[in-house]
């Protein structure tokens, strides 16, 4: 451009008449109109509160799931335990009844020998299960020999021994002990003190009934020589089986596996919480996800709009 | 009564400021001193109720202004092709700026400059007149830096060519 059409451009550039000085002047002291509702506005004000509802729905989820459902047991020995301690000690004129007792590690000294206590007077079939940890497989052997050795001097007897190490340092044991029903409470004492008490059960079923059953039955059967006989020898089966208590001892070098522990509260809320916002994002996604087409049909008319506004406008000035 | 006082010192300021550049802008695209003040009104009512809207990151307060005059020159004009068709279609009649309306140009410049298009005009008031960087410039048009270059070179190269044979004729 040459220098003198442009400094004739500039030089004669027309300024702004007076009455359109006080026009503006007029205009721009006029209260502004209040702010509209926009878009933009309305999006910086949803998109939080939707993001901080969806947080809040999430906690409130998560925190009343953690309120109605208390937290359950952290393993099966506590709620032994806690049933044990529950019925308190076991009566055994009761036609049947059992204790479970299973033990933490570590608290073999503090063990009771167990509420054991049979009826005189009644016979009662009695079976008890005591597991033991011990240190390693030396101590197994020793201790399996302990128990044979308890058994016989109370009086008692073994029915059977298993006992098998199959890796170097791991072993287990099973001793099957009869012991005088007179005597079973001092054998379980015994027993406790030969490891770590692990698990406890013990069931005692009352067979006094049926003993008195059949003595009225021999009676009536007058006469009848065979079915006395028959009925007396199983009399006399009722009443040595109920004159032994049958002990299953197992013993074991190692320990069972840690129980799972369970989740706090606060960790279920968390969870619950973490799922239900889960939910809101997959909610979130499938919704984008359906919404997705018709936003880029959205997104294409808006640009090719401006696009043909932009050419509109340019052609409209080319022609003005 | 309502106490009148001012929307905010910035925009009072900004109109004191920039109004003959908004004035001269509207009246090299519409040719017209009468619209070209009415249009000019016009842009400050527009900025007055969009003023919360300025951020003078995105731009200066100028390059702000010289777009809201441009969207309302355009509905002008939009609206004048509507008007000048119909009235064409009825009764073939225009009415072309009167010598007293164009701007207080030399004849042969102001003649030259008639018959330039708008965007033409446009380009050169925004980068000539208004001093407006091809930056600042290409944001009012909406076009890039070097889109706004390319049209100013052109528009003075036909400015020159028809200053070239005014001066001649």
């Amino acid at each position: 451009m040459s220098p003198d059409v442009a400094t004739a451009l500039r030089v004669h550039t027309p300024a702004a008449p007076d009455s359109l000085r006080e026009r503006v002047a007029a205009i721009t002291i006029t209260p502004p109109a209040p702010p509209r509702f926009t878009l933009g506005r309305a999006l910086r004000i949803a998109v939080p509160a939707v993001a901080g509802l969806s947080l809040a729905a999430a906690l409130a989820v998560g925190l009343s799931s953690g309120i109605k459902n208390p937290t359950p047991p952290t393993s099966s020995a506590g709620a032994g335990r806690e049933r044990a301690v529950e019925r308190g000690p076991l009566d055994a004129n009761t036609p049947s009844a059992a204790t479970a007792d299973a033990l933490p590690r570590g608290s073999a000294e503090k063990a009771p020998a167990g509420p054991l206590s049979t009826a005189r007077g009644r016979a009662q079939d009695v079976n008890s299960t005591l597991t033991l940890l011990v240190d390693g497989t030396d101590d197994l052997s020793d201790t399996t020999q302990r128990a044979l050795r308890i058994a016989r001097r109370l009086g008692g007897y073994v029915v059977g021994v298993q006992y098998a190490t199959p890796k170097p340092g791991e072993g287990t044991a099973a001793v099957r002990l009869r012991i005088p029903v007179s005597r079973v409470q001092a054998a379980v004492v015994q027993l406790n003190g030969l490891g770590q008490i692990l698990a406890q059960q013990t069931q005692i079923t009352d067979a006094q009934e049926r003993l008195d059953d059949l003595t009225r039955r021999i009676r009536q059967a007058r006469g009848d020589r065979t079915r006395i006989a028959a009925l007396r020898r199983e009399r006399t089966a009722i009443t040595r089986r109920a004159a032994f208590a049958t002990l299953d001892l197992n013993l074991t070098t190692h320990a069972p596996r840690e129980p799972n522990v369970a989740p706090g509260r606060l960790d279920r809320a968390v969870h619950d919480a973490g799922d239900v916002l889960a939910v809101e994002l997959a909610i979130a996604a499938y919704a984008l996800i359906v919404a997705s087409p018709l936003l880029l049909l959205f997104l294409a008319a808006f640009f090719g709009n401006r696009a043909y506004r932009r050419l509109a406008d340019q052609r409209l000035l080319e022609r003005a | 009564m309502r106490c009148m006082r001012p929307v905010t010192t910035s925009l009072a300021a900004a109109a004191e400021r920039h109004l003959d550049d908004v004035y001269r802008y509207v009246l090299y695209l519409t040719r017209d001193p009468h619209a070209a003040e009415d249009l000019t009104a016009e842009t400050f009512e527009r900025a007055v109720r969009l003023w919360h809207r300025f951020d003078a990151s995105r731009g200066s307060e100028r390059t702000w202004l010289c777009q809201i005059a441009r969207t309302v020159a355009l509905d002008h004009l939009r609206a004048e092709e509507r008007r000048r068709r119909r009235e064409t279609r009825y009764a073939a009649v225009t009415d072309p700026p009167t010598e007293s309306d164009r701007p207080a140009l030399s004849p042969w410049l102001a003649d030259a400059l008639a018959s330039l298009s708008a965007g033409d005009r446009e380009v050169i008031a925004l980068r000539v007149i208004l001093d407006l960087d091809p930056s600042e410039a290409g944001r009012v048009l909406g076009i890039t830096q070097s889109a706004c270059t390319t049209r100013l070179s052109r528009a003075l190269q036909r400015l020159e060519e028809k200053v070239g044979s005014q001066r001649v004729a």
